[in-house]
């Protein structure tokens, strides 16, 4: 090695280097390090908390129906004012009419249901709040829930406990995901769809035993289906 | 054609001319997945100012914390009383129908929570079913017309004129134009000297009904019929052979020789849906070992003329003079003296002769709007000689033809007008001021009749001159009824309540005629009577009602023979060029100058888009040093020097400019005004269909074209550079396929030429599809008609964007469904053949854009389909760069809340998702289909296969426990085809007709073998059935 034609080291083009104050950086990177092993974990539990995916929701409606009145109480059925639930994908508030069916009779003087009688004589819809709003760009249909074991519980919770409407589950990708990969987990009897308290019987083995059978007599999709994007997105 | 290899040529499919000359500039688009846009320019700026602003506006959208919002509070807000069997959230159909130019459209309307989305066919209805599967097909114009109802700028008001401007209302109503009728027409009653109504033409029995009250109070008063786009020579034509109008229907599905002389069957005569389907059928057997042989000469490229199999381009002089020929060829008597036929046009003669004679019968001959009256006589003639009378085509009395034509008619009224005669004056619909022949003047004329009212749906350049305006319902909106070109009538069913008060024709007329109804239901209930037997007249009208037709309403077939008379020699055309006037494929007449769906569908031959240009042969651009944009002047017996921009168009016969009408609107609305060009100008009331003796020559400047045609080009100049690397084995990559007739009897395998079929595959394929659906679509080019049904169904249904003419230019208009328009031919060939393609996403198995996304937003699902999740999309647009079908589309802007009329963007200051919230229009959002989610600024977006039907479709059936059936699940422009060109299915359903159609001898994946996409989608190879051996031997044998 020739040390008269090694180029002098200070000589290469200064713009190759780093300029001498990036050093005063480094212990800012280190913060930056120690500081981002905190703030990304959470970040992540912050935007999976209950605060940031509306758990707990609970809007005040235009008349303070009790769900825990009347389906608790008196046992009514979700059916009777959700009514084609079963048939679309879309849950339907009820008319005023279905109200009014035993209202006409009942409580006919009660402050709180004069938003009912307003609507009942003007002909004008009763502006319910939305409570369970998914994104515009999810297209949930609940007779494909419905009708394949998936009960009411699985996401609204104890509607029968709650006297104003609120929202109980996280409605999250990742928390409807966790159903469509394990179905059998969370399949009930037909007939069991609006039952509240309904537990499968038995110990946790026979009852996923009895809920991949439910799968299969319903007909469920492969996991590879039921996780696709189009499935729910399009 | 052996000149592919040739030096400086282009493809062998083209779809320009220069596309054809392989210049540098179209290799330089080609090669660019985004022509014309530069990154450097749009930053200005090097990469790493780039990335400062990258990172800053990363930086920002934390600080402003966007994340941390509640999306908007939602009402639910449920009927006081349910209607009954209303299920909100699910979409209803119901039939109805719109008459189009006189003649009704039958459709089935789709509505979604109270609002008519999307528009069909109706299936029950024979002149809107197809054929064999019934889905109900509808135009372009008729699909589209559900914008126009969500048109925020129709006519809202009643606009007073009348009296002094002070004491003018502000606002006046409906009643206050009611009183109004009651002071002036009082006098008039009994009499009605002096009143004349000028209608668009209506053959709806409540309008007939009405009109002849109106005469009984009015007995003096005068009735005027008026569209700028008419078919009565045919009239006229009928009138002279058998001395009274009858209605020709042609019966193509029986045809096996066609023989068409400018007649436009397939594009826009009046029963164009029900012809398509019934001459697909005729196409399609080719499959059988038959196939009809359609002879066109024609006076510009329709799209009859693109799917026909000989044809020949030529000025209108000769179409008569072509009929002559045929005629005594054919030994009709009558023809007197003789005639001198160029080389091509004997050929032509010939051979098309001898099919007609060789047909047996199973032929029939028809004419256009550009054949005068003597030829459409000549015509019936011809086919009573044939025997194809009763058989290929039938003739039906028309109730409503014997009428003066509607030139005539503009002409008496306008003169009337002008002399004072006219005192007061009702123009219901129509657009006079704008689409009347220019030597009428007719605005002038308007503006002399003291009173005058105008119902209208826009207040167009019309109602401007008028006194009184009155905003005019919908025919989504009103009641009514109408009869379809068989004269079936329908009745005409509202999907919502006037949006902005109008009113229909009826109900206008029961007001002038002081009716003791006044509402328009009430109004066809009266005119019903006389269709529906008295004691189940309650039952029978909501059949009617639900089924959208009446049977047994039909015009009966006339029972005529044509009069024996001479066919003289015509007179020799003048000197110089003849104009050629045609409807538009945007506007139709003008009337759909605000739709923007329209305005953004290419044309089916030109591919222009919000413009209309003078399309001129290349013969005659090279003699004039014309090029497409080039501005033409063009002069008409002495009076006009009209300049337009020039379109060379080839196949276009040399000696004739074709041009459309419906541009350079005034009032049309914001989307329609100042576009294109005013041809009106150029038409006079001698020279309607056709002027001859003009003078054309190469005035200064050029015009902003935009076609489409070069947009999207799929490459296969890669594919050459390919095939020098790799040794020139196979074929460079073929996009079409079309096989003569007479080759694919010979040998099926013919249509696909052979080409290679080595699989590609190296390794296993990525996916393996065991789920019980495996979607998967087949395209038949040799049913495609190029109509640009599939096209408008397509951006209805899937809430597509149009983006304006400046965005368009730029590449980037949004259609998921394109229909790829191919020529083959030599550059200065007077008859290029013409191949349409609809191409739109293949849904690879093995796709490429898959394997470019960095964020996984496109990827497939277990059913094959290529999904893609625009949540996830970040916009790299890396997947539009590979995909070799150039199907993706991306939202460069928000084009649904954007100005489509601004050169450039407005700024887009709101929040993203604020967007379908507020920033677009309230009664424009109405049109939204709520199944499919309305894309933003800044995704990639394509055609889904209709993934919203299948999930409704199979949803549907597997809450009953069952599986879809083959047939059920049919996609939007599925739907829309007349022709069933397009058919969706289940390839895992071995009986399915998607799979037959996938093992049909002429089925290929477009660059399949080359590229090894596997695409889901298979095109069926074209067949064209040239005149050749057979012409002659049939010669031999009669």
């Amino acid at each position: 090695m020739s040390d008269t034609q090694q180029a002098n080291p200070t000589d290469a083009p200064r713009r190759f280097l780093f300029p001498r104050w990036i050093n005063y950086l480094l212990p800012l990177a280190a913060v930056a390090v120690v500081g981002g092993a905190f703030y990304v974990p959470t970040l992540f539990a912050l935007g999976g908390s209950p605060v940031a995916t509306s758990i707990g929701y609970q809007p005040q409606q235009p008349v303070p129906y009790s769900h825990a009145l009347h389906v608790g109480k008196l046992g009514m059925d979700c059916r009777y004012c959700h009514n084609t639930v079963e048939r679309t994908a879309f849950a339907p508030l009820p008319a005023t009419q279905t109200c009014m069916n035993c209202h006409t009779n009942i409580r006919t003087d009660s402050k709180l249901l004069q938003p009912l009688r307003d609507s009942w004589v003007t002909g004008k819809p009763v502006q319910w709040v939305k409570v369970h709003d998914l994104p515009d760009y999810v297209y949930f249909n609940h007779s494909a829930h419905v009708n394949h074991g998936v009960g009411c519980v699985e996401c609204h919770g104890r509607i029968d406990r709650m006297d104003v409407v609120h929202q109980d589950k996280p409605l999250s990708m990742g928390w409807c995901l966790e159903c469509h990969r394990e179905p059998e987990k969370h399949l009930r009897p037909r007939d069991q769809i609006t039952n509240m308290d309904w537990k499968p019987a038995g110990d946790a083995q026979s009852a996923l035993a009895s809920g991949l059978e439910l799968k299969k007599s319903y007909g469920v999709h492969d996991q590879s289906y039921m996780i696709s994007c189009y499935t729910c997105h399009r | 054609m052996n000149s592919t290899h040739q030096q400086n040529r282009g493809p062998e499919y083209w779809r320009s001319l220069e596309h054809l000359a392989d210049t540098p500039e179209m290799r330089e688009v080609i090669s660019k997945e985004f022509p014309g846009y530069d990154a450097s320019e749009m930053v200005n700026g090097s990469r790493r100012r780039f990335l400062k602003l990258a990172g800053a506006s990363m930086a920002l959208a934390g600080v402003t914390l966007t994340g941390c919002r509640r999306w908007p509070e939602e009402k639910l807000a449920p009927y006081s009383t349910n209607p009954r069997g209303r299920q909100p959230g699910v979409p209803e159909q119901y039939a109805t129908a719109y008459e189009f130019a006189g003649v009704a459209m039958p459709l089935l309307v789709t509505s979604f929570d109270g609002r008519p989305i999307k528009i069909e066919g109706n299936p029950s209805h024979p002149f809107s079913w197809t054929v064999r599967d019934k889905l109900g097909s509808a135009d372009a114009f008729a699909q589209a017309s559900v914008l126009d109802l969500y048109d925020p700028q129709r006519s809202r008001n009643i606009v007073d004129r009348t009296g002094e401007a002070e004491k003018r209302k502000e606002e006046p109503t409906w009643t206050d134009f009611a009183g109004f009728v009651a002071k002036h027409f009082a006098d008039l009653k009994g009499k009605g000297e002096g009143f004349a109504i000028l209608s668009e033409a209506s053959a709806s029995p409540s309008v007939t009904d009405m009109r002849k009250r109106l005469m009984a109070v009015f007995p003096q008063a005068r009735w005027y019929e008026y569209e700028p786009i008419s078919g009565d020579n045919e009239l006229e034509g009928a009138k002279l052979a058998f001395g009274k109008p009858v209605r020709t229907r042609l019966h193509l599905e029986k045809a096996s020789r066609v023989v068409l002389l400018d007649a436009d069957v397939l594009g826009y005569h009046p029963a164009h849906v029900r012809y398509a389907a019934d001459w697909a059928e005729r196409r399609r057997s080719a499959d059988d070992g038959e196939m009809s042989r359609v002879y066109i000469a024609e006076t510009t490229y329709t799209i009859t003329g693109g799917v026909a199999d000989v044809r020949l381009p030529v000025n209108p002089s000769r179409l008569y003079v072509l009929a002559r020929e045929i005629a005594s060829k054919l030994g009709v008597s009558g023809i007197l003296g003789q005639e001198q036929l160029s080389d091509a046009e004997t050929k032509f003669v010939d051979a098309a002769v001898a099919d007609l004679k060789g047909a047996n019968g199973a032929a029939v001959v028809a004419a256009g709007s550009t054949m005068p009256p003597i030829g459409h006589a000549l015509v019936h003639a011809i086919n009573e000689k044939l025997g194809a009378v009763g058989k290929t085509v039938t003739l039906h009395e028309d109730p409503a033809g014997d009428r003066p034509s509607h030139v005539q008619a503009i002409a008496d009224l306008t003169n009337d007008m002008k002399s004072g005669r006219v005192t007061s004056l009702v123009i219901i619909g129509g657009n006079p001021a704008y689409d009347s022949p220019a030597d009428l003047d007719f605005a002038n004329a308007l503006a002399k009749v003291p009173m005058s009212i105008r119902l209208g749906l826009y207040e167009d350049e019309t109602s401007a001159l008028c006194k009184w305006h009155l905003p005019r319902a919908h025919y989504l909106e009103a009641w009514g009824d109408a009869r379809a070109w068989d004269g079936s009538a329908g009745i005409v069913q509202p999907l919502i309540l006037p949006l902005y008060g109008g009113r229909s024709t009826i109900e206008l007329l029961a007001l002038l005629t002081n009716d003791t109804l006044i509402n328009g239901y009430d109004i066809v209930r009266r005119t019903w009577q006389q269709f529906l037997p008295k004691d189940t007249f309650e039952r029978d009208i909501r059949r009617a009602i639900e089924a959208g037709v009446q049977n047994g309403t039909e015009f009966p077939v006339a029972k005529v023979t044509a009069k024996a008379q001479d066919f003289p020699p015509a007179q020799p055309a003048p000197e110089g060029f003849f104009l050629r006037f045609t409807p538009d494929s945007h506007t139709y007449d003008g009337r759909f100058a605000n739709n923007g769906w329209l305005q953004e569908t290419p044309d089916p031959l030109t591919k222009l888009v919000w413009d209309n240009a003078a399309y001129i042969s290349k013969k005659d651009a090279d003699t004039l040093g014309v090029e497409t944009g080039d501005i033409i002047r063009i002069v008409l017996g002495g009076n006009y020097g009209y300049d337009i921009a020039a379109y060379v168009l080839p196949g276009q016969p040399a000696g004739v400019i074709t041009l459309p009408l419906g541009y350079g609107r005034t009032a049309a609305g914001h989307i329609g005004d100042r576009l294109g060009f005013q041809t009106y100008q150029l038409r006079s009331s001698k020279g309607f269909d056709v002027a001859s003796g003009a003078t054309v020559a190469k005035a200064s400047g050029s015009y902003q074209l935009v076609a489409t045609q070069d947009h999207h080009i799929i490459d296969d100049i890669g594919y050459k550079g390919r095939e020098k690397r790799s040794g020139g084995k196979g074929e460079s990559g073929r996009v079409i396929h079309d096989v003569a007739f007479e080759e694919y009897r010979k040998d099926p395998h013919a249509a696909l030429g052979g080409g290679r079929k080595v699989p590609l595959q190296l390794f296993n394929p990525p996916h393996t599809f065991v789920d019980t659906h495996a979607w998967g679509m087949a395209i038949d080019m040799n049913a495609c008609i190029g109509c640009n049904a599939c096209a408008v169904a397509c951006q209805a249904e899937n809430n597509i964007p149009i983006v304006g003419k400046h965005e368009a230019n730029n590449h980037r208009a949004m259609n998921w469904l394109r229909i790829d328009r191919y020529f083959k031919g030599e550059p200065d060939d007077p008859d290029p053949d013409v191949v349409f393609q609809p191409m739109m996403c293949q849904h690879c198995e093995n796709a490429p854009c898959e394997q470019v996304c960095p964020v996984a937003a496109t990827m497939h699902d277990s059913e094959g389909l290529n999904t893609m999740v625009y949540n996830r999309c970040i916009g790299t647009r890396y997947c539009s760069n590979n995909c070799p079908y150039k199907v993706r589309r991306f939202n460069y802007l928000d084009y649904h809340s954007q100005d489509p009329r601004h050169e450039w963007a407005a700024p887009y200051n709101n929040i993203p998702d604020a967007q379908q919230l507020e920033q677009v229009d309230k009664i424009k959002r109405m049109v939204f289909n709520p199944e499919v989610t309305v894309r933003m600024r800044g995704v990639m977006e394509k055609c889904t296969y209709c993934v919203q039907r299948i999930h409704r479709t199979t949803i549907a059936a597997r809450a009953n426990g069952e599986d879809v059936k083959d047939g059920d699940i049919v996609t939007a422009c599925q739907q829309a085809c007349p022709t069933q060109a397009i058919v969706f299915g289940n390839l895992n359903e071995a009986d399915s007709k998607v799979v037959h159609l996938h093992k049909n001898n002429r089925a290929y994946g477009v660059l399949a073998e080359e590229l090894n996409t596997r695409p889901r989608t298979k095109y069926l190879a074209k067949v064209r059935n040239p005149a050749g051996d057979e012409a002659t031997k049939g010669e031999h044998q009669a």
